[in-house]
């Protein structure tokens, strides 16, 4: 077994050093890097922003989601037939009243 | 910022659009189960809650008015038909055109007491509560009216010429 060489050691780290491949970085990294710092900071300082992700996160569940749907049908639905009804109850009237009263009398 | 607040303003926009179509189709099917009666009298059924029986009562004294209103309207007609003949080409009321004015005014005033003795017995045909409300609501829907349009002059009145002041 050959003794171990301290001097042949080293310069076979400066060696694989000088080999190692540095990536080059995508154009505009480092631009990109601080913008992505500062939405992260400004996402934190602002508390409307995280109320305005959490309501998003809140209504977008499915079965929330679906119970305002059919609430929403219910309630369109119920007022759409309590103004028909009104409206029918208006025409009624008025075929009664043209009947019975000529319009040179009202 | 921007990703939340989209997806919540088209989760406002679709439930708005929910609420629109399920109100439209149902004031619609509403009004279309409503537009197929032919029948005139069915608002008193509808107002007043009335029986079958109190309804074929109804049906009775309306059918009994009708003549009597159809000929007080041929009456008010042709006396309006004199008046405009009358009053055409002339730059002055002449008293032939004034008398034929008093005539339509008396006809009317006939027709209005006729109608509203047709109101009365109907309304005595109704229970007494009933024919109650449906008599003062038929005085104010005909004889209201009147009142209404009166009060609109006096309020915009800018002689000082007040009507019915005390």
């Amino acid at each position: 077994m050959k003794p171990e060489n301290p001097n042949s050691d080293a310069a076979l780290g400066a060696l694989l050093r000088k080999a190692r491949s540095t990536p080059s970085l995508p154009p505009r990294f480092q631009e990109g890097v601080w913008r992505r710092i500062e939405e992260s900071e400004i996402t934190a300082a602002s508390p409307a922003v995280g109320w305005l992700e959490a309501l998003t996160a809140w209504a977008v569940r499915p079965r929330f989601a679906l119970a305002v749907a059919v609430m929403l049908i219910c309630a369109g639905s119920l007022t759409g037939i309590r103004v028909g009804n009104q409206a029918r109850q208006q025409d009624a009237q008025s075929r009664y009243l043209a009947s019975v009263a000529p319009n040179s009398l009202r | 910022m921007k990703r939340p607040l989209l997806i919540l303003i088209i989760a406002l926009l679709a439930g708005s659009a929910l609420f629109a179509s399920s109100y439209l189709v149902s004031r619609r099917v509403c009004e279309a189960c409503g537009a197929q009666s032919t029948d005139n009298l069915e608002w008193l059924q509808q107002e007043f809650h009335l029986a079958d029986a109190d309804m074929a009562r109804m049906h009775q004294l309306h059918d009994a008015y009708m003549p009597k209103c159809a000929a007080m309207c041929e009456q008010i007609a042709a006396k309006k038909m004199e008046l405009d003949s009358a009053l055409s080409g002339a730059t002055n009321l002449t008293a032939g055109a004034k008398e034929k004015l008093t005539d339509l005014a008396m006809l009317r005033s006939q027709c209005q007491a006729q109608m509203l003795e047709h109101f009365i017995e109907v309304s005595r045909a109704m229970p007494p509560a009933q024919g109650q409300r449906y008599l003062s609501e038929m005085e104010r829907l005909t004889l209201g009216a009147h009142e209404a349009t009166e009060q609109t002059m006096s309020a915009h009145d800018h002689t000082g010429h007040v009507h019915g002041g005390n």
